[in-house]
């Protein structure tokens, strides 16, 4: 664009960047939007041809049938796996952490193994696990699903905290020590409080990821415990899918995550990023 | 970075075991076990715990249904890896100047990401419905007539189906740690070069690109290694159907363990995978620095 | 043909006014700085002639064309930073040639170019390393070197030598101007450091809130100051300020001591002034007062060493002043001295507009 004055060209620019932007953002929103309209149509609306853009109105049956019939139990059930292995999965894995930062215990090489948990494909530890569980009749139990979620969960709160620690600044610590603190105090009283928001971060993560597991429900839960996750695959049928009853239970099961993650915004970019960026 | 001068060498043991227990309960057991196993003959019919050799690693090498498995996984990380960080890369520069409003659309675009991947595979479900879904409907306006494509069926459409959805969800992935990336670039490298007389294609090879390789590497590491995974979309839309068409190595374990019970079997080939993998990782791991 | 010429440049950022109609013509070969205390406006000028800011208003024209909408590889100007922006992943030489092979020069005449360049800043040996092996003052060599390689027309500076120490300042410093001997070219150099200002230009432009308070030589600045800002930006150190009313060709300062002003010296009767006295001006009175000079006797207070000089605070119109004397005259505080004061050297500044009588 020689020639065009400076100002003009980058005007320009700007609406056209914006103009892709949004409709970026439209295409990714959709399916979304879609699933949570499909939750509020009626059963007229959801089998329509042409389809229906959106419902006349928001009526909630879809979510009433969902609790008459027990099946937001597993919601529940959710919630409590995933807050208590979080919760469990953020203390062993931050003292952990602190252990690998200031002290380097077991060196790069348990650094690399830890790292390495994280990548194994799920279904090749679940199986192992599975006879085992069987074995300890732990199968559908909550011990044994908070038990795994809160193993799985701990490679990546040690590698993200240890990263946060390590930005924490030596000599508050050591000077803590030497005004008369024993190492558990030092911990709790000056380093935990340093690394407030990487630890707010971390834990959300932590959270979503066994929130939206998949594979290790499906292995591991029967009846009793079973989470939201498996139950929206109950729906599937061969011809005939429960549509009204996938998306109600998938929006049950995706807005906590939404609430979750917007009102903490500004804090997760690193979590996202895996640490591979800082700030 | 100094590790503190006197170590409590109980303290930091201490702090280490309780996680360090676990993660042997989740990461070498299984491992130990599956070698144990493998070397049984226990199926469904039968529990034969006797030593039988490498029977089953022997099988393994002759299961084509295991080795297109592993094809098919092939087949979805060539196709989808590239394509989530070409396009997180052109999105990443879309957002990196100033943006009216730039914060809410990001934060929009996580959206995909943070929703389960099953439901991700149950809303695409929808979407791809021959009848009633919505993407058949804009096909339609072009074509300038009814098309009922069943996605989740017709062996060509299983692929880009499973595919889409994939992208769909872990593009913005991509995207959010190219951004971040690309906004610590040192401003005055690329105005340096500017003046130098690069255009942005010589900037970006020489000047960005370095700058951003260590972070694109540990993304291409991280969703690689989950494409290798990948399960819950695949099960959502196909199942692995039609017949064996789109089973990944993750959908064949899982059937062979749990609907066929081939539990010995299983047992080798997830010991096997686990093995490999570990090596894999390991080494890139090291290579990286990621440890340190 | 001035090499560079701005006409009525105005920059906007937002609402913030930081560039408020610069006008301004630089010879070819001369050596201009652009010097000012932080937020005058300096690197943004720098910047906008650079083309890494757009004008908001104002043309800039380098070597005769229109370059205000171009971008800046379109400008022919290179650009030495203040962080040295080396290409941290390519070795010295390829630094160096980045901008030669940009623009398709032959291998042959990027090596022969990048050899000379090199030489001439002694960073031969260092061709082959990379950045991060070299330290701050390589770093700089590097840098300049990667400017004077392109036969630019106009080279641009922004303030390249803070991150140095002082030592490497005062080196660096020197081998800019014997750079500047050897090359000829027309430099724009921006800093806030008067000295450098002081030494290195052929012209200085000194810049207060986003205007050039005044363009000149550095003698033209140092003597002839136009206003109060000029004449106690430079000079180190500071001008000291006392303000005195004018009567019957005297000037009287506040506790009433009578400093006779030397004819030629235009002054209304009874007008209310500031005098600026520069410390080196006010010297340890000799035998007897020199015609315009006036000489009269003062307590010291303060006596501070700096080497071959020594500077004295000394109360004088109320105020506490600064006289420069030379080492060998150190006096003791509580002393009495006899100064001799410069009146011919010494400034009169209106207090209504602070400009220079």
């Amino acid at each position: 664009m020689k020639g065009v004055p400076f100002h003009r060209r980058k005007e320009t620019k700007l609406v056209l960047r914006y103009l892709i932007a949004t409709f970026l953002v439209v295409i990714f929103v959709f399916p979304i939007y879609w699933l949570f309209a499909i939750s509020f149509k009626t059963p007229g609306e959801i089998f329509a041809f042409p389809p229906v853009w959106y419902p006349k109105s928001i009526q909630f049956n879809n979510y009433a049938v969902l609790f008459k019939d027990g099946d937001a139990k597993t919601v529940g059930n959710s919630l409590v796996l995933s807050s208590v292995s979080t919760f469990f999965a953020m203390i062993f894995g931050t003292i952990a952490a602190y252990s690998l930062a200031r002290f380097k215990t077991g060196g790069e090489n348990l650094g690399v193994w830890i790292i390495s948990q994280r990548m194994m494909p799920p279904v090749a530890i679940a199986f192992p696990i599975f006879l085992f569980y069987v074995w300890l009749g732990w199968v559908d139990t909550y011990i044994g699903l908070i038990i795994l979620y809160t193993a799985f969960s701990l490679p990546y709160v040690i590698w993200m905290m240890r990263g946060y620690i390590e930005e924490i600044p030596l000599e508050l610590e050591e000077s803590a020590l030497i005004d008369g603190c024993n190492r558990w105090e030092v911990l709790w009283k000056v380093v935990l409080p340093m690394a407030r928001s990487g630890l707010f971060a971390t834990a959300v993560f932590t959270f979503v990821f066994s929130w939206n597991d998949f594979l290790f429900a499906l292995i591991l839960t029967r009846t009793e415990v079973m989470t939201y996750t498996v139950q929206v695959t109950h729906y599937f049928g061969g011809q005939s899918n429960f549509w009204s009853k996938i998306a109600a239970m998938s929006v049950l099961g995706t807005i906590p995550v939404f609430i979750t993650v917007a009102t903490l915004q500004r804090y997760l970019v690193r979590g996202i990023s895996m640490g591979a960026v800082k700030g | 970075m100094a590790a503190i001068a006197h170590p409590d060498r109980n303290f930091k043991y201490c702090l280490i075991s309780p996680a360090i227990f676990l993660l042997l309960l989740v990461g070498l057991f299984p491992l130990i076990f599956s070698l144990v196993v493998s070397f049984m003959r226990v199926t469904m019919l039968e529990t034969d715990t006797s030593f039988a050799g490498l029977v089953n690693y022997v099988q393994l090498f002759h299961d084509a249904r295991l080795w297109q498995s592993l094809l098919h996984t092939a087949l979805i990380m060539v196709i989808a890896l590239p394509i989530e960080l070409l396009l997180g890369l052109a999105m990443a520069y879309l957002f990196l100047d100033r943006l009216p409003g730039r914060q809410l659309l990001v934060s929009l675009l996580m959206l995909p990401t943070i929703i389960s991947p099953i439901v991700a595979g149950a809303t695409w479900r929808l979407l791809f419905d021959n009848r009633y879904g919505p993407i058949n409907q804009i096909i339609g306006w072009f074509a300038g007539h009814p098309v009922p494509a069943l996605w989740t069926v017709n062996p060509g459409l299983v692929y880009p189906a499973i595919i889409f959805c994939e992208i769909w969800q872990w593009t913005p992935f991509m995207f959010l740690i190219l951004l971040a990336a690309l906004s610590n670039v040192d401003r005055s490298l690329t105005e340096a070069a500017e003046i130098d007389g690069a255009r942005f294609w010589r900037s970006f090879r020489y000047v960005v690109l370095p700058a951003i390789f260590p972070v694109m590497s540990i993304a291409i590491l991280i969703r690689g290694l989950d494409l290798f995974r990948i399960f819950d979309i695949i099960w959502a839309l196909t199942a692995g159907g039609p017949g064996t068409m789109t089973e990944t190595i993750s959908v064949y374990t899982y059937i062979q363990g749990f609907r066929q019970f081939e539990t010995s079997y299983t047992a080798a080939i997830a010991f096997l995978v686990i093995a490999l993998l570990t090596v894999i990782v390991t080494w890139a791991i090291r290579r990286m620095g990621l440890a340190k | 043909m001035s090499d560079l010429k701005i006409t009525g440049l105005h920059k906007h950022y937002g609402t913030y006014h930081a560039v408020k109609g610069i006008d301004l013509e630089v010879p070819s070969g001369e050596f201009t700085v652009l010097v000012g205390p932080s937020g005058c406006g300096k690197s943004t000028l720098l910047r906008t002639i650079a083309g890494l800011e757009e004008a908001s208003a104002g043309t800039v024209e380098i070597g005769g064309k229109n370059v205000t909408w171009a971008s800046p590889r379109d400008r022919d100007i290179a650009m030495v930073f203040q962080n040295y922006a080396l290409y941290p992943y390519l070795n010295v030489y390829e630094n160096i040639a980045f901008g030669l092979r940009s623009r398709k020069v032959a291998s042959t005449q990027i090596d022969k170019r990048v050899k000379r360049a090199a030489d001439m800043l002694g960073i031969a040996q260092l061709l082959l390393r990379f950045p991060r092996e070299l330290s701050g003052g390589q770093r700089q060599r590097v840098a300049i070197g990667r400017a004077i390689v392109r036969d630019a027309l106009l080279f641009l500076f922004d303030e390249p030598l803070s991150n140095l120490d002082a030592q490497l300042r005062d080196d660096m410093r020197v081998e800019i101007k014997r750079l500047h001997q050897e090359l000829g070219r027309t430099i724009i150099y921006v800093t806030h450091d008067q000295i450098e200002a002081m030494t290195l230009a052929d012209r200085i432009a000194l810049l207060r809130d986003g205007k050039i308070e005044q363009l000149g030589t550095p003698l033209d600045l140092f003597e002839r100051p136009a206003t109060r800002f000029v004449a106690g930006f430079l000079g180190s150190p500071k001008m000291n300020f006392l303000p005195a009313t004018i009567e019957a060709g005297e000037v009287i300062l506040r506790d009433g001591t009578r400093l006779s002003l030397p004819a030629g010296r235009n002054a209304t009767n009874g007008q209310s002034v500031i005098l600026g006295l520069r410390p080196q001006h006010i010297a340890k009175a000799g035998a007897s007062a020199a015609p315009g000079h006036v000489q009269l006797v003062a307590t010291i207070e303060l006596v501070q060493p700096t080497g071959s000089r020594v500077q004295v605070n000394m109360p004088l119109g109320g105020i506490s002043i600064i006289a420069e004397f030379a080492a060998h005259e150190v006096t003791a505080p509580g002393e009495q001295v006899r100064i001799d004061i410069d009146m011919i050297r010494a400034v009169l500044i209106d207090p209504q507009t602070d400009k220079v009588i």
